[in-house]
């Protein structure tokens, strides 16, 4: 595997972190996605906002990339961008599978789980799950059989048939996961799923999607707040600038696997960290003084 | 125990009533009545209930056939309005126009156009329930939180599978708060629509108590169009609560 060399992107060689993330495609296969020179400038009322510039990344099949950032880098903007909800600036390209796509022909192609749940309270947990088979017009029953056999492997046995409103956050998260799974796409896209968890249960939810995602091999962009999380999770942490967001970094995680949660108390774990730390904190600060001029 | 005392309460406050209403009709007993005890009006009804449950079941007829139309032009109307934006600006400010206009003004023209029958009572119960069910279906519909729309349409929903499976049930409380309303619109529509003309119905029979000056009578009926107005009521909402129990908010 790559060494633990800090890959470290100067922001006016955008395409350095395309050419790092080329020499290790050789070895896995061509990138299921490849994102170059994406830029977003949302233009409510007049006022231009510059929400991510120049944005190059490349996932591999099976890799499993943490993306982090200062809030309001424009991470959620980029996960918008590649499902296809939300058209990039012209300019930028993307390819999936190799071919060119852009804005609406995303739609459909990348399985996505936004930062809320978004469950729908009519609906039961096992009719939830299943709503992205429905839209891809299976029949219910055939739908709910196929969702009925995950049950055991979220913990959620014995739920199938409750409302969202009566699951606690970490099981609502889990059913927004399943769901996420059944829409069984090669790419996956995890937008801070165990933002709203309180600490025992994230360690316990991030065990748990390591497990998932050994057994089912998709490749998954997941974004999160915590750098322990990114390192826990990821074959390879990308670091965003504050905003306009860009990518500042892209390192490999070479941590064998499985991974413990012991791993975080390594000195190898800690050595990683205290790199992307170093990072981050700068970011998160330049994020930080730019709202409080603002303010 | 707790919930026995609170439906307990509003029971004995309505007892209290009733008993403070016969007393004081008793002690003020004359000739006219203006405040008749309600021992008189049971024994009226009793006395008349072969007529008054005809009038019943005729104001009920119209109601209800007022009220499935206007639901259904108004929910048509609000789910078009929802999805279709010009049609939206062409005919909305239309339909609020044509609710400026009391009703009253259109009766008679109403008997014109629909004749003397059980249609003319039924167009003036539908021309009061079809608008605010238009409204809340129109606000319902829209008022959906769009990052719930995006998920649907990042699995690659299209926008019928979008109204079916996420705007149509998000909008439904609200649809089914403008039923309750409609209810009690459309019953209004049926009384005041048989006041200018027919010969069964409760308005009518308000009608002929009135000009009979018979006080007695006058208040039967107005505990029939009371039962009739709350029991439709009653039902709508128990429906409501059973099938669409979620709220506007989550
Ligand atoms: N629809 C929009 N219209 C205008 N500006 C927007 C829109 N969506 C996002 N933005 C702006 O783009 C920037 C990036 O937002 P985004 O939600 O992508 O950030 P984020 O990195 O996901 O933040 P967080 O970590 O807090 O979730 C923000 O400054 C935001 O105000
Ligand atoms: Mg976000």
């Amino acid at each position: 595997m790559a060494g633990s060399a800090l890959d470290r992107v100067e922001t006016d060689k955008p395409y350095e972190a395309l050419a790092v993330t080329g020499k290790a495609e050789a070895s896995a296969g061509s990138p299921i996605i490849e994102l170059a020179q994406l830029t977003k400038t949302f233009d409510s009322s007049g006022q231009k906002v510059v929400a991510i510039e120049g944005v190059d990344l490349a996932v591999r099949p099976g890799e499993f990339v943490t993306l982090v950032g200062p809030s309001g880098c424009g991470k959620s903007t980029l996960f918008n961008i590649v499902s296809g909800l939300l058209d990039a600036d012209t300019g930028g390209k993307i390819h999936f599978k190799g071919e060119e796509r852009q804005g609406k022909e995303l739609l459909g192609t990348v399985s996505f789980m936004p930062q809320r749940d978004l469950l729908l309270p009519w609906r039961r947990v096992i009719d939830n799950a299943v709503i992205a088979l429905e839209v891809e017009g299976m029949r219910r029953k055939e739908a709910r059989e196929k969702a009925q056999v995950m049950f055991q492997e979220f913990g959620l046995a014995g739920f199938e048939r409750h409302y969202p409103h009566q699951l606690s956050g970490g099981m609502r998260q889990r059913v927004a996961l399943m769901r996420t799974f059944l829409f069984e796409r090669d790419l996956m896209l995890l937008d801070e799923p165990f933002g709203a968890l309180d600490a025992l249960t994230r360690v316990m939810m991030q065990r748990w999607l390591l497990g998932i995602w050994q057994r089912h091999r998709r490749s998954i962009l997941f974004i999160t707040h915590d750098v322990d999380e990114a390192i826990f999770l990821g074959d390879r942490v990308v670091v965003m600038t504050a905003r306009p967001g860009r990518i500042k970094l892209s390192r490999e995680i070479d941590l064998p696997r499985p991974r413990d949660p012991h791993v975080t108390t390594t000195p190898e774990f800690l050595a990683i960290k205290a790199d992307l730390m170093e990072a981050i904190e700068e970011e998160s600060m330049k994020s930080f003084m730019s709202q409080d001029e603002r303010g | 125990m707790t919930s026995w005392r609170n439906q307990a309460t509003p029971v004995a406050a309505i007892v209290i009533v009733l008993i403070a209403w016969e007393l004081l009709a008793r002690a003020n007993a004359s000739p006219n009545m203006l405040l008749p005890p309600i021992t008189a009006v049971l024994a009226d009804i009793w006395a008349n209930l072969e007529i008054l449950l005809r009038g019943v079941r005729r104001t009920l007829t119209e109601t209800l056939l007022g009220l499935v139309f206007g639901a259904a032009f108004g929910f048509v109307a609000g789910a078009v309005f929802a999805q279709v934006r010009i049609f939206e600006k062409m005919f909305f400010p239309l339909f609020v126009v044509s609710q400026t206009v009391p009703v009253i003004a259109f009766g008679a023209l109403v008997v014109m156009w629909f004749g003397n029958g059980i249609m003319s009572k039924v167009v003036i119960a539908f021309y009061l329930t079809f608008f605010p069910v238009t409204v809340n279906t129109h606000r319902g519909l829209l008022s959906v939180d769009q990052q719930r729309v995006d998920l649907l349409r990042a699995f690659g929903a299209s926008s019928w599978k979008i109204f079916w499976s996420l705007r149509l049930p998000a909008a439904l409380p609200s649809i089914m708060a403008s039923l309750l309303l409609g209810v009690s619109l459309s019953l209004i529509g049926a009384i005041v629509g048989e006041w200018f003309g027919d010969t069964v119905g409760l308005g009518i029979l308000l009608v002929q108590a009135m000009y009979a000056e018979d006080m007695v009578r006058l208040w039967s009926i107005i505990v029939f169009c009371g039962l009739l107005g709350t029991g439709l009521y009653g039902i709508v909402a128990w429906f409501a609560r059973r099938y669409v129990w979620w709220g506007t908010e989550y």
